[in-house]
């Protein structure tokens, strides 16, 4: 499958995207709402390109578009650049204290809103870009979040917006939110330690790690690790500092088959996506 | 059962001989429209009076024949004398209907129209009421094509509606029902079903009027384990009611126009998907689906043809997007309706990702016709690109209002002025809103221009579903701009950053153009917005908000400076730019507005003439309408 991207002749998979195409070729094009942890969606709108084929050419998200034969697509025209500049002025009236909405602004000569004016300032750091929804959907497995509500009023929240039960205070949201508009907060002094999901209406019981008596994660999310990769809930039950410290020691004297090793290490979601958004973002 | 087509015919016959020979029939239009204008006292009161009086009259109930400016409406089929239309009844004029009608005299006061055959679109025949000497009362009745509002009109769509009884499937048939279906099944191969809609020119009338026949080719084309068919009934623009008055007054028409389709395409499961809010046409669906099954013409082996096809009825959320394809499969699988990029297109990945072809209701009801009469015959009415006929519901400023089914092609002014009747009150056109919330207004000098998909676009509006609203002089371009950005705002589903964030803006934009606080440079900011957004909108629903706004600033952005830079509302509609003031010289001081203002803004002493207080009016106006001297005027 060839198509022309910026005027460049290039091979593609069929059913590959623009966008993964363009990154394999260093052809940057900036996202908000795509992470390669979970399926795009297209809500933002920042990655679009223009797409000819014939006469015919109009805007596309690259984040979903995959090229047909002899399409031409260009990453970076005016009429693109048009499209990204009124999505980061309509993202910085809703979310003028967001840094990552202010830099990605100024890089498109954005400084300020012309849409804010006489508006109080908006404490809104939600995007809606649904990351948090998709990787806990996908990724979690819980279905914990959702979307509620249409329009303007369209919000993430927990089913009623009260304590999802689903939730397994894994933090997988927290950490692929790109704006910081979700967060958690750990109260490890409790009597009953807890992670409160703070914008999540939820809360969710700790334990204490076997080792060094950190509270660090919730019974549901050993069940749902030890489920998911097969090991015994009982390997878990130290913290994973503890862990790696005495997975180290055993190795040393008894060296694990390789299997068993990569069994025992299984990373958690959480360290997975956490590497996984490090290498996007390096 | 009908398992032939030749048991089809039999039972058409049949229905027909019994439709035509010299019963008195009394029909009341009992579609929604009707009913809000109190069709059911009326239905009851005739067959109260029926009974009490041993008429033996035949009564029965019908759709909406489109001429809303005159429900609740009552037809009468007088033996020897044809079929006569009364409007505007009220059950005061029962009595004296029935004792006439039982007479064989026409009740001359509310007789509007009258026919003598009716012409059964499906065959192409024309059949005769049963004939005697046409009584003098009778003849000063206007037949069809003499009627306003009626003779400019040529019926397709809503061939049946307002003639024939929705819950009877023998009417359908007797109309010609189902031999569309019977002849696609029985003589033709899927290929040349669909080469015959392509040949036709079908376009989908939903709204983005695409070629029908491309639509099911591509869908019969692609990869699939199985393949879905869906009626689209959503329609959420407010106003428009063509879809509703089709499943209301014809339904057998879009069961037979699918099982067509799916025929053509290879689907055996197709849904109808209606809309929570029209509570009767579920019920009339729900219905004719039954009545299809029991006749066995849904279901195993359809006209012994070996074909399977079944029909589901889902009910939609009530939400406009849901109308938008990719929203509603979402919602037929019991997500939230919220629409998804395309490409993939529901042909190759729909229902389950399944290849799915959905069209809108008018599109499925013209598919039966054009199989028994033939693409050649379709494709002779309307323009080169446009074939065939649209509904509008036409509604707004017109002296008559309703629904009306025009050839493409038709101007505008035609639309307007013979089938509307010109504006009331003797007002002054100003521009005719097509296309829906989504739409755009074309001003008077357009109105000659044809009503084809192409000329829509071109002159900034659309086709759309059909809505066609008529604005007088009294209409503020801005204002109805903001009102629709105002719904479009509301059911924006709020995906995408463009439509949900875009719509809010350009609405509180127009919102302080309306309310005086707008500046120059919101214009350029407008015109820039609606670029975005028609450009960056993940569905069409962002795509084509900002056509109301493009629209009248292309038309009418004279209206919009006339707001910025001189505070000044022409339409004097925009209550922040408009005053309340006393004519000194027409005041007599009788105090009536006085009495009237609920912020006791107008005062003055008795005799003398009365003044407003513009701190405190809130402009309601309801001291303009109390006053009988026409002593206070907006400026
Ligand atoms: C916001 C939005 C609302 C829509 N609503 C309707 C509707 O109510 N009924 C309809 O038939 N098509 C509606 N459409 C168009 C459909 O997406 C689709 O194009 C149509 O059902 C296809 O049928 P057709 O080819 O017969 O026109 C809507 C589209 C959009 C973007
Ligand atoms: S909370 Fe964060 S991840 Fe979730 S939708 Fe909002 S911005 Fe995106
Ligand atoms: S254009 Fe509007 S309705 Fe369509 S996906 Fe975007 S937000 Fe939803
Ligand atoms: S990254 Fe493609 S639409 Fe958000």
């Amino acid at each position: 499958m060839q198509f022309s991207l910026n005027g460049r002749n290039i091979a593609a998979e069929p059913g590959e995207t623009v966008l993964s195409v363009a990154r394999k070729n260093g052809v940057f094009i900036p996202t908000l709402c795509h992470h390669d942890a979970v399926s795009p969606s297209g809500a933002c709108r920042l990655c679009v390109v223009q797409v000819s084929s014939g006469e015919r050419s109009r805007i596309v998200s690259s984040c979903l578009y995959a090229p047909s034969e002899n399409d031409r697509v260009e990453t970076d025209t005016e009429r693109v650049r048009k499209v990204r500049r009124m999505v980061l002025e309509l993202l910085l009236a809703r979310c003028p204290t967001v840094e990552l909405i202010r830099d990605l602004a100024r890089a498109y000569g954005i400084q300020r809103s012309r849409f804010t004016d006489g508006a109080g300032p908006s404490e809104e750091r939600c995007v809606l870009c649904g990351l948090c929804v998709r990787v806990c959907d996908e990724v979690v497995g819980r279905h914990a979040i959702s979307h509620a509500k249409r329009g303007i009023q369209r919000k993430i929240t927990t089913a009623f917006d009260t304590q999802a039960d689903e939730c397994i205070g894994c933090g997988a949201c927290v950490r692929i939110c790109p704006t910081g508009a979700l967060h958690y907060e750990d109260l490890p002094e409790q009597k009953q330690p807890e992670r409160v999901m703070v914008e999540l209406h939820t809360r969710v019981p700790l334990v204490r790690c076997s080792d060094c008596g950190r509270a660090f994660a919730s019974p549901a999310l050993f069940e749902h690790v030890s489920k998911s990769v097969n090991v015994p809930p009982t390997t878990l039950a130290a913290c994973p500092a503890c862990r790696s410290k005495s997975f180290a020691a055993t190795a040393a004297q008894n060296p694990p088959s390789a299997p068993a090793f990569a069994r025992a290490h299984a990373r958690t979601y959480q360290s997975q996506l956490l590497a996984s958004i490090n290498e996007e973002s390096s | 059962m009908i398992k032939t087509p030749q048991e089809l015919i039999a039972a058409r016959d049949s229905v027909r001989e019994h439709f035509f020979n010299g019963w008195t029939r009394i029909r009341v239009g009992m579609a929604t429209c009707g009913l809000a204008g109190g069709a059911g006292k009326l239905f009851e009161a005739i067959r109260e009076q029926n009974e009490k009086n041993n008429y033996g009259f035949f009564v029965a109930e019908t759709g909406c024949n489109g001429a809303c400016f005159l429900e609740p409406l009552v037809d009468v089929v007088l033996p020897g004398q044809g079929r006569i239309t009364y409007a505007n009844m009220k059950p005061s004029d029962i009595e004296n209907l029935l004792l006439l009608t039982f007479g064989g005299r026409v009740y001359t006061k509310k007789a509007v129209a009258r026919a003598t055959s009716e012409h059964l679109l499906s065959d192409d025949t024309e059949i005769p009421y049963l004939q005697g000497v046409i009584q003098p009362d009778v003849q000063k009745v206007p037949p069809y094509s003499e009627a306003p509002f009626f003779k400019n009109q040529v019926r397709i769509a809503l061939r049946n509606c307002g003639i024939i009884d929705p819950t009877s499937l023998d009417e359908y048939i007797a109309f010609g029902g189902y031999a569309g279906a019977a002849k696609a099944l029985t003589q033709l191969q899927p290929e040349d079903v669909i080469d015959e809609i392509k040949r036709s020119g079908l376009r989908g009338r939903g709204g983005g009027g695409f070629p029908t026949g491309r639509k099911w080719e591509a869908c019969r084309k692609a990869n699939g384990a199985a393949r879905f068919v869906i009626c689209n009934a959503d329609e959420g623009d407010p106003g428009a009611y063509m879809d509703r008055s089709i499943i209301e007054g014809d339904p057998h028409s879009i069961i037979e126009g699918m099982i067509i389709g799916a025929y053509a395409i290879g689907a055996r499961i197709g849904y109808v998907y209606v809309r929570e809010e029209y509570p009767l046409a579920v019920k009339r669906m729900r219905l004719a689906v039954q009545q299809a099954e029991a006749a066995g013409l849904l279901g195993e082996n359809i006209f012994g043809s070996g074909f399977d096809f079944r029909i589901r009825i889902s009910r939609g959320a009530g939400a406009f997007v849901c109308g938008e394809e990719t929203g509603l499969i979402a919602s037929i699988e019991g997500n939230a309706g919220t629409p998804r990029q395309r490409p993939p297109y529901p042909a190759q990945s729909g229902l389950w990702g399944m290849p799915t072809n959905i069209n809108n209701v008018e599109t499925w009801n013209n598919v039966p016709v054009i199989i028994t009469r033939g693409a050649g015959w379709f494709s002779s009415i309307g323009t080169p690109s446009s074939k065939g006929t649209k509904v509008f519901s036409l509604v707004g400023k017109a002296k008559r209002v309703g629904l009306v089914e025009v050839p493409m092609g038709t101007s505008l002014r035609e639309v307007v002025e013979q089938i509307g009747g010109g504006i009331q009150d003797g007002g002054e056109f100003k521009a005719l809103q097509t296309g829906g919330p989504s739409g755009g207004c074309i001003p008077a000098a357009h109105l000659d221009c044809p009503v084809d998909y192409e000329t829509l676009t071109s002159l900034g509006s659309m086709m759309g579903s059909g809505g066609m609203i008529v604005m007088d002089s009294r209409t503020c371009m801005v204002e109805m701009a903001r009102y629709f950005l105002a719904f479009l705002k509301e059911e924006s589903c709020g995906k995408c950053v463009p439509c949900r964030e875009g719509t809010l803006r350009m609405l509180e934009t127009l919102s302080a153009i309306c309310e005086g606080r707008g500046r120059p440079e919101h214009l350029d900011l407008l015109k820039e917005l609606s670029e975005a957004m028609a450009d960056g909108s993940l569905c069409a629903l962002g795509g084509s908000a900002p056509n109301p706004v493009r629209s009248t600033l292309h038309f009418f952005e004279e209206e919009y400076r006339a707001h910025i830079e001189e505070r000044r509302c022409p339409a004097r509609v925009c209550k922040a730019l408009i005053e309340y003031q006393v004519v000194r010289e027409s005041c007599t001081g009788c105090g009536a507005c006085a009495r009237v203002c609920p912020v006791k803004a107008a005062f003055g002493k008795k005799k003398a003439p009365h003044e407003i207080n513009n701190g405190l009016c809130t402009r309601c106006g309801l001291c303009a309408d109390a006053c009988k001297f026409k002593a206070i005027k907006v400026a």
